[in-house]
């Protein structure tokens, strides 16, 4: 249990311009870096329960792409994609992150992923680097679109059943 | 059709062009001009769109007669720390989800690999006979 604790996400705001997530797995980085990069392991996994991974594409190169596409209950697609800037497995990886819906593209984000691992056990840090304050209350403001749109909306329907 | 606030505000959120339009304001204020742009839709359209979410009190609109900016309204919204939870979520759950996928791809290579030292064994029969005669004992 106290193992289970400690693996818990932790999200930061250390500056302006930042968010770290940090998340550890019980199992050997040279796993967790492959589970991250390739896409028949990337499906498995990426994704939550309303939200369902429909498009993964990864070209694992610098300056290769990648593509994840998840469409939303309301049928709603969200893309997060970008370009591989530094690829070191099974320690670090860099890449850009823009998030992309339908009529509206987000900046783009820089991320530095970074597998330390102990014991058997591996930690993930990965920074997200914006390019403005105002660019990173906007990524945060995203899962305002990702997860409580689609709450709205069927609340929105439910309340007018009721009226 | 409801009046009260509450149904006027998730009634406002109901549409992705407007929740679209919110999200672009969370990158900052700006004007009904270039509000428009991204969304390839028409100044009447985007205007329309404007009124319902400013009747609900999610965002504010400047009262200079050229230059209208929009902005959110920070009480009608979560504040960054409700955004930040919610994005918590999606990752909290995606890595829960790598986190069981590892697990399985730990003990798949484990029975892999005690195969192949199995298989590395000289062996007169093949791999599936011996196992069958394993089984049985």
């Amino acid at each position: 249990m106290d193992a289970r604790v400690s693996n818990a996400l932790r999200v930061t705001t250390p500056s302006d311009r930042e968010i770290v997530l940090v998340r550890t797995f019980n199992a050997p980085r040279r796993l967790v870096f492959a589970a991250m990069t390739e896409p028949k392991h990337v499906r498995q996994w990426y994704g939550s329960e309303a939200m369902t991974l429909v498009v993964c594409e990864i070209d694992l190169r610098v300056g290769g792409a990648y593509r994840f596409t998840m469409r939303a209950p309301d049928g709603v697609h969200h893309t997060m994609q970008g370009t591989y800037r530094e690829i070191s497995p099974p320690d670090r990886i860099v890449f850009t992150e823009g998030y992309v819906t339908e009529g509206f593209s987000s900046g783009e984000a820089l991320v530095t992923s970074v597998f330390t691992e102990a014991g058997g056990r591996t930690t993930l840090t990965a920074t997200v680097l914006h390019t403005s304050r105002e660019n990173r209350d906007g990524h945060l403001s995203s899962g305002m679109e990702t997860g409580a749109g689609a709450a709205y909306d069927r609340l929105a329907a439910h309340l007018a059943t009721m009226a | 059709m409801p009046t009260d606030p509450l149904s006027i505000t998730f009634s406002a959120l109901a549409d992705p062009t407007r929740r679209a339009i919110l999200a672009r304001l969370a990158l900052g204020e700006t004007s009904v001009t270039e509000l428009a742009q991204p969304f390839a839709m028409s100044l009447p359209a985007i205007s329309k769109h404007l009124k319902v979410l400013e009747h609900a009190g999610l965002i504010a609109r400047g009262r200079e007669a050229q230059w209208r900016p929009c902005r959110i309204t920070p009480t009608a919204l979560k504040d960054v720390d409700g955004w930040l939870e919610r994005y918590r979520q999606f990752w909290d759950e995606s890595f829960d989800r790598l986190d069981d996928y590892l697990q399985e791809l730990q003990a798949q290579e484990e029975s892999e690999a005690k195969l192949k030292e199995k298989s590395k064994k000289p062996a007169t029969k093949k791999p599936k006979e011996k196992n069958r005669g394993r089984k049985g004992k």
